[in-house]
């Protein structure tokens, strides 16, 4: 289910940060029989998810870049879904909005932070036994602690800039001109495990990586070393609040193994493990919170987009 | 005027440099800028001044680093640019009652550097005010500061002039009191942000005005509809904290302030004056018995008892610090404070100021902490 990196088409200049867009159905269920369809729709700073929930059980998904206007970003997610299992919005009986761009979903019955929300997906991807999550978003992170049913009991954000998260790998995917699904496994192909970049700043270490090629470090040494150090500046953040057993890690960069097992080493516990897209926590929080809301309120009528 | 109950408030507030001048204008009388609330301004009162407390613009600027350094607190900053930057040019003189090393600084580099400053004055205050010597030393200082205004104005300080500037600072004090008491009930008649704009206006509004105002207000707030929801009830703890923007973003997404521990609220007027016949006496200790700033809360703090009554009298349900960054003090107090306070069963959240403040990130932070408070249909 993971990301892989998208394969340009003849003519076009490689962007080797570009994440391919994706779309997932579980074909064994079909949405018709369903006697509750939720959706959430978490709009980030750099990817726009639609998870569909039927039954209270994940049924669909979708991936996509989120683009200069968050409507339409939600929109087009929605779509990736509606293409593939012919659902409108007039079937959904309750949609919920989260990310950044929550406010914003022209089809949504009520947002949410994607904090509650990331905590109540990563109940359902981990069980309830998860209590403390880390998630790496597009421009920022979170750790977050959970109760057994997924609600937050305490949270931390990263500061202003947005160093150490998901953009700042997209930049040196495209500076080391390798595909961004293929940095994490290139981390580990290196004679010695290098030092941390000094700077996890996007702009410094963008300057402090080059330097380090023109120095001889291989790209691999390079990346390592990249990796490292967004793994050390989670590592503080996540110190910070502490870290309790049931540790889940949600978001975009929960892919790169080149940053989690480096975060498992500097904290000695191992990540707990899902098959499900990590990348799509949010929405899929989002989605089950609207499931229990139909349950005790009832369907809501359909916002046209 | 503004519109709106507390629209005079509001007007005062976002004209305060107009407002200034033109009180100056039609009384004749001197502005001076006060830094910090430890300055006594039943002195300036009592000689004919309009005491005019600084306070920053939340602008991005270029001109404090020359003088104070950029880790010094985002108000130090911020408040020697609006000197620097020319914004108090009606202001005859400045003064700063000792409190944080820092914000002395920032009066130093006011006092050398702000060309229109006529006259200056700097008045020592005990940090340590538990120490039985305090208030002993401090009445000494009121008294320096008073013979310092007389020689200025060439006019004596007298009891009778010093008693009835009391009288006008401590009815403006019972009335800021009276207008948080509406505060304790439910989703009261008065916003967090309204208090913020009544509170800080006294301090830069001429208090016989202001009281006027504050009269006027508190007389109707008895039959007003309040139409939106209380939500979550909050407390705010800082020092300085005038970010209207932020305050008016906590309370339109489910919350209400009703209570706050900060000097641009609650611990500037919370105390009064107590008239015992020496009025410089009755100053001096007002100022040692208020409620505490971080800087003059040691060795005992007094300050995390009455946050906690605060917050519990005023039906907090949970506390926000507003920190201003590389705040050395309330940083040091954040700890216990913060332990004190959720010990007693109130959360707390911790958000960290600046000069200006991004909005967006800290709405996901109170939205998220609000989630956490509430026991809704989520789960």
């Amino acid at each position: 289910m993971n990301a892989e990196a998208a394969t340009p088409a003849a003519g076009e200049k490689p962007e080797f940060w570009r994440w391919a867009e994706n779309v997932w159905v579980d074909e064994t269920k079909d949405w018709r029989s369903a006697k509750t369809l939720t959706l959430g729709i978490d709009v980030g700073s750099v990817s726009s998810q639609c998870v569909a929930v039927a039954d209270g059980e994940l049924y669909a998904y979708s991936s996509m870049r989120t683009g200069s206007n968050s409507p339409d970003s939600a929109l087009n997610a929605f779509k990736g879904i509606a293409g593939q299992t012919g659902m409108t919005l007039n079937d959904v009986h309750f949609v919920v909005g989260t990310g950044y761009g929550r406010v914003n979903v022209p089809f949504s019955h009520k947002a949410i932070t994607e904090i509650a929300c990331h905590a109540r997906g990563a109940n359902y991807m981990g069980g309830n036994s998860v209590r403390t999550i880390l998630d790496m978003g597009g421009q920022d992170c979170k750790a977050i602690h959970c109760d057994e049913k997924g609600k937050v009991t305490n949270f931390l954000m990263n500061d202003k800039c947005a160093a150490g998260t998901g953009r700042g790998m997209e930049v040196i995917s495209d500076l080391m001109q390798i595909p961004i699904a293929e940095l994490g496994g290139r981390s580990f192909d290196v004679d010695q495990e290098p030092e941390a970049v000094s700077s996890v700043c996007v702009v410094f270490a963008k300057s402090e990586a080059l330097a380090l090629l023109k120095g001889g470090y291989t790209k691999n040494k390079v990346i390592a070393a990249y990796c490292q150090a967004m793994a050390e500046r989670v590592v503080s953040l996540l110190e910070r609040i502490g870290v309790e057993e049931g540790f889940f890690i949600t978001g975009g960069i929960a892919k790169n193994p080149g940053v989690v097992k480096r975060i498992e080493k500097l904290l000695g516990i191992q990540a707990m493990a899902t098959k499900i897209d990590s990348q799509i926590a949010g929405a899929l929080g989002g989605a089950l919170f609207a499931h229990t809301l139909v349950q005790k309120q009832g369907p809501a009528k359909p916002l046209l987009a | 005027m503004g519109s709106g109950l507390f629209g005079q408030f509001t007007a005062w507030y976002e004209r305060r440099h107009d407002y200034a001048r033109d009180w100056k204008a039609r009384t004749g009388g001197q502005v001076v800028a006060t830094m910090c609330t430890y300055t006594p301004e039943e002195l300036l009162i009592a000689a004919g001044m309009l005491p005019v407390r600084v306070l920053g613009a939340h602008e991005p600027q270029n001109v404090s680093e020359p003088h104070i350094f950029g880790m010094f607190c985002p108000f130090c900053r911020d408040s020697l640019a609006q000197g620097l930057l020319g914004r108090f040019d009606y202001a005859d003189g400045v003064t700063l009652t000792q409190s944080c090393i820092q914000y002395r600084q920032a009066f130093d580099a006011w006092r050398r550097h702000v060309p229109s400053v006529q006259w200056d004055y700097y008045c020592p205050m005990p940090n340590d005010v538990q120490s039985r010597h305090a208030k002993a030393a401090h009445r000494h200082e009121v008294r320096r500061f008073r013979e310092f205004l007389e020689q200025l104005t060439g006019r004596a300080l007298d009891e009778a002039a010093l008693n009835e500037a009391i009288g006008v600072v401590n009815e403006n004090r019972r009335l800021l009191r009276a207008l948080y008491e509406f505060r304790k009930e439910a989703n009261p008649k008065v916003t967090g942000l309204e208090a913020v704009y009544a509170a800080l206006t006294a301090q830069f509004v001429d208090k016989r005005e202001h009281n006027a105002e504050l009269k006027r207000v508190i007389a109707a707030l008895p039959d007003r509809e309040m139409e939106r929801e209380e939500g979550v009830r909050l407390m705010t703890i800082g020092s300085e904290n005038d970010d209207c923007g932020f305050m008016a973003m906590v309370e339109s997404v489910g919350a209400t302030i009703v209570i706050d521990d900060q000097c641009s609220g609650s611990r500037y007027f919370w105390n009064e004056v107590k008239v015992n016949g020496d009025a410089v006496a009755a100053i001096a200790d007002r100022y040692c018995e208020r409620p505490a700033c971080p800087t003059k809360d040691y060795p005992e703090h007094t300050r995390f008892d009455h946050v906690l009554k605060l917050a519990q009298n005023y039906k907090a349900q949970a506390a926000v610090f507003l920190q201003q960054k590389f705040c050395d003090p309330h940083e040091g107090d954040y700890p216990d404070l913060k332990r004190h306070l959720e010990a007693a069963g109130i959360p707390t959240l911790f958000l960290e100021f600046d000069i200006t403040n991004p909005i967006g990130p800290f709405r996901i932070r109170i939205e998220a902490f609000l989630e956490t408070l509430r026991e809704d249909d989520l789960f």
